[in-house]
């Protein structure tokens, strides 16, 4: 897409927590954070000060439009007389500001599974409809980041109603959808320089990620692959801590589960992990995915084979958090390497 | 807009034991909003979601026909916190289901075929669904023969019983029971003739030979199909029972020469959502709640056998 002059704004990064003041008065503002050791998002308190000198959040943002617990329906005394349903649930528009490109990636991917011809699932659609994104070009990759591998790049724009670069002292601001465009049409417009500036540095982007992975080919070679050995070989070391799952953007997985206090219940969905054996136990005691392999190849098979079957996209959006995070060192990108090594037997094939 | 997380409520009409021990009941449903009644249309196969606020969710296959009018019919086992919570219900408790979910049995496809229905134990319940379905004197005329074969571990663990006594005598289709009683030197196989159930050639259940009007025998379900040895001719299979059934089941079949795709499963998994978001349901790509619960053996030949 060429950039077009007047959709090209700036601010002087000094003067970012004035527009947020401006824009708390009819959004909720959700950016990141800095904590004691990481980086969150979250909406911003009073006074709060977004931080963007940052890489990557520790948390993946998809919990503001799944969140880790969510209510279903709330209920009291008799257990038929409902008190809460969607439509009373706080609709005030957000906006979410610093979004990575990769995080944003995610959501687009989410969207194929909550919002398709099937089903609807209100809750993520209502989040996602009251939501604009200011995405965040990322200048400094991280070393365990590999988004170009998923058609996307650190200054990926697809998803973004507003596109975030940080250049010196000034951060450019792009608006992409009319939503966006509105927010930002008080600032001033960007000259010449600087959108050469920021031109230069999305052009030679995709060079500065680090790490790559060929995913081409890894669905359909993923479907010969359901009784390889190499599942096991894979989930040796594994101890089933589900924390991939958890910072995962792109997992989606969550259990109904209901809560009740006194007389007050809710019913909830709770984020779930397939790297947890209860997640399949029936109740009759029988178990599909017994061993700790056959839950690794889940979760792979989902995300690289499972998922592009049915949505047509791998549900991976190389932003690296299960790598850095693992406490044993299992990395995406090697499992994909050695996928790519196996050299299929007849056997092997069904 | 409609939301399908949210149960509709319904009211427990009447409740009775299944079998004799206890541990399975069957719940007539009815809808507190007659609208919601119309709108709720469903086909041989398909489950819901029984709703207990407090308690949770359980999907149930639906026993009822929709032929039946008025009432949804579940046969449920006491098995965890929701089941148990619905066998301690009275009949006039307020409860909720989400639903009709999932796919249903081929009943257009089977149009002008004969049918074949293989049960075991408490799944018959879909099953019943479909049996009362096509023998509904609007339906009846849309399909063949059709032969229903059905075994449980001991004559009072068969569900339906009164259904059985009345299908038995029908002549626009053919009934045959078993029960698998442990076969000692005396005991239970000479209780069991005596009240009508015959044995079986079990080592050679295909020589066996049938003599009309007997239609109760000792056996398992498998060496049952063997020794009635249904046509595979123009015919469907329908198969529902537990996995051990299915497993030496399906072999018969295929010797019978039912050709995979008129091979007809319906399976289970664990479950929360019933609408394919959830995640844990899947067997390869697809999902047991949304693409299923009924599967032919030739689609179930293309997935991983992970069930």
């Amino acid at each position: 897409m060429k950039d077009s002059l007047n959709n090209m704004k700036y601010i002087e990064k000094n003067k970012l927590v004035e527009l947020i003041k401006e824009l708390k008065k009819d959004y909720i503002l959700i950016a990141p954070v800095k904590l004691k050791n990481f980086v969150l998002f979250r909406e911003l308190k009073e006074n709060e000060e977004p931080y963007l000198d940052f890489l990557n959040s520790r948390n993946s943002p998809k919990e503001f439009f799944f969140p880790q617990t969510e209510n279903i329906v709330e209920f009291e005394g008799i257990i038929d007389k409902r008190v809460s349903k969607l439509e009373d649930i706080k609709n005030k528009k957000r906006i979410i500001l610093g979004m990575r490109p990769c995080d944003i990636k995610s959501i687009l991917i989410l969207d194929k599974l909550f919002i398709n011809e099937d089903y609807v699932d209100n809750y993520y659609k209502r989040l996602r409809d009251n939501t604009l994104i200011f995405g965040f070009g990322c200048n400094k990759p991280r070393t365990t980041c590999f988004c170009t591998s998923f058609e996307s790049g650190p200054f990926f724009k697809e998803g973004s109603d507003g596109f975030i670069t940080a250049i010196g002292d000034k951060f450019i601001i792009e608006g992409i959808t009319e939503g966006g465009k509105k927010l930002i049409e008080k600032l001033e417009n960007a000259d010449k320089d600087m959108v050469k500036a920021k031109g230069e540095i999305e052009k030679n982007a995709n060079d500065t990620v680090p790490s790559s992975v060929k995913v081409e080919k890894i669905p359909e070679k993923l479907r010969e692959m359901f009784e390889h050995p190499i599942w096991e070989e894979i989930s040796e070391r594994c101890l089933g801590c589900g924390v991939c799952t958890y910072l995962c953007p792109t997992c989606h997985c969550f259990d109904i589960q209901d809560e009740v206090i006194n007389e007050r219940g809710r019913r909830v969905k709770n984020w779930d992990s397939c790297m947890f054996p209860i997640f399949t136990l029936h109740g009759s005691g029988h178990q599909p995915r017994e061993f700790r392999y056959q839950r690794m190849r889940q979760r792979i098979m989902h995300k690289f084979n499972y998922y592009e079957e049915n949505f047509g996209v791998i549900a991976c959006c190389g932003c690296g958090r299960c790598i850095t995070q693992c406490p044993v060192n299992i990395d995406v990108r090697e499992i994909i390497s050695s996928i790519k090594n196996v050299k299929l037997t007849i056997s092997n094939e069904k | 807009m409609n939301n399908p997380y949210i149960p509709i409520p319904v009211k427990v009409d009447r409740i009775r034991f299944e079998t004799d021990d206890r541990l399975i009941k069957t719940f007539d449903l009815v809808f507190i909003d007659k609208e919601d009644e119309k709108t709720f249309k469903y086909f041989p196969g398909q489950f819901a979601e029984l709703s207990i606020l407090g308690k949770g969710e359980s999907p149930i296959g639906i026993a009822s026909s929709p032929t039946e009018q008025g009432f949804l019919k579940f046969t449920v086992m006491k098995v965890g916190v929701v089941t148990t919570a619905l066998h301690n219900f009275d009949e006039g408790a307020v409860m909720g289901i989400r639903g009709p979910l999932g796919n249903w049995y081929p009943i257009e496809e089977m149009k002008g075929k004969n049918v074949v229905i293989i049960g075991g134990g408490f799944a018959f319940t879909t099953l019943r669904s479909l049996l009362i379905y096509m023998l509904d004197k609007n339906n009846r005329k849309d399909y063949g023969n059709i032969t229903c074969i059905y075994g449980a571990r001991s004559p009072d663990l068969l569900c339906y019983r009164d259904e059985l006594e009345e299908w038995e005598k029908r002549k626009d289709m053919s009934l045959y029971q078993c029960i698998d009683w442990k076969f000692g030197s005396k005991g239970p196989i000479e209780e069991a003739a005596a009240t009508g159930w015959q044995p079986i050639n079990l080592k050679e259940p295909k020589n066996t030979k049938i003599k009309p009007g007997i239609k109760k025998f000792t056996a398992f379900v498998p060496q049952l199909v063997s020794a009635v040895k249904p046509t595979a001719k123009d015919a469907y299979a329908i198969v529902c029972g537990p996995p051990i059934m299915i497993k030496f089941t399906i072999p018969v079949l295929t010797e019978l020469g039912f050709p995979p795709e008129r091979i007809f499963n319906s399976l289970e998994n664990r479950m929360k959502c019933g609408i394919g978001k959830c995640g844990r349901c899947n067997i390869g790509p697809k999902y047991v709640c949304k693409d299923g619960p009924v599967f032919s053996l030739k689609e179930l030949e293309n997935l991983p056998k992970e069930y």
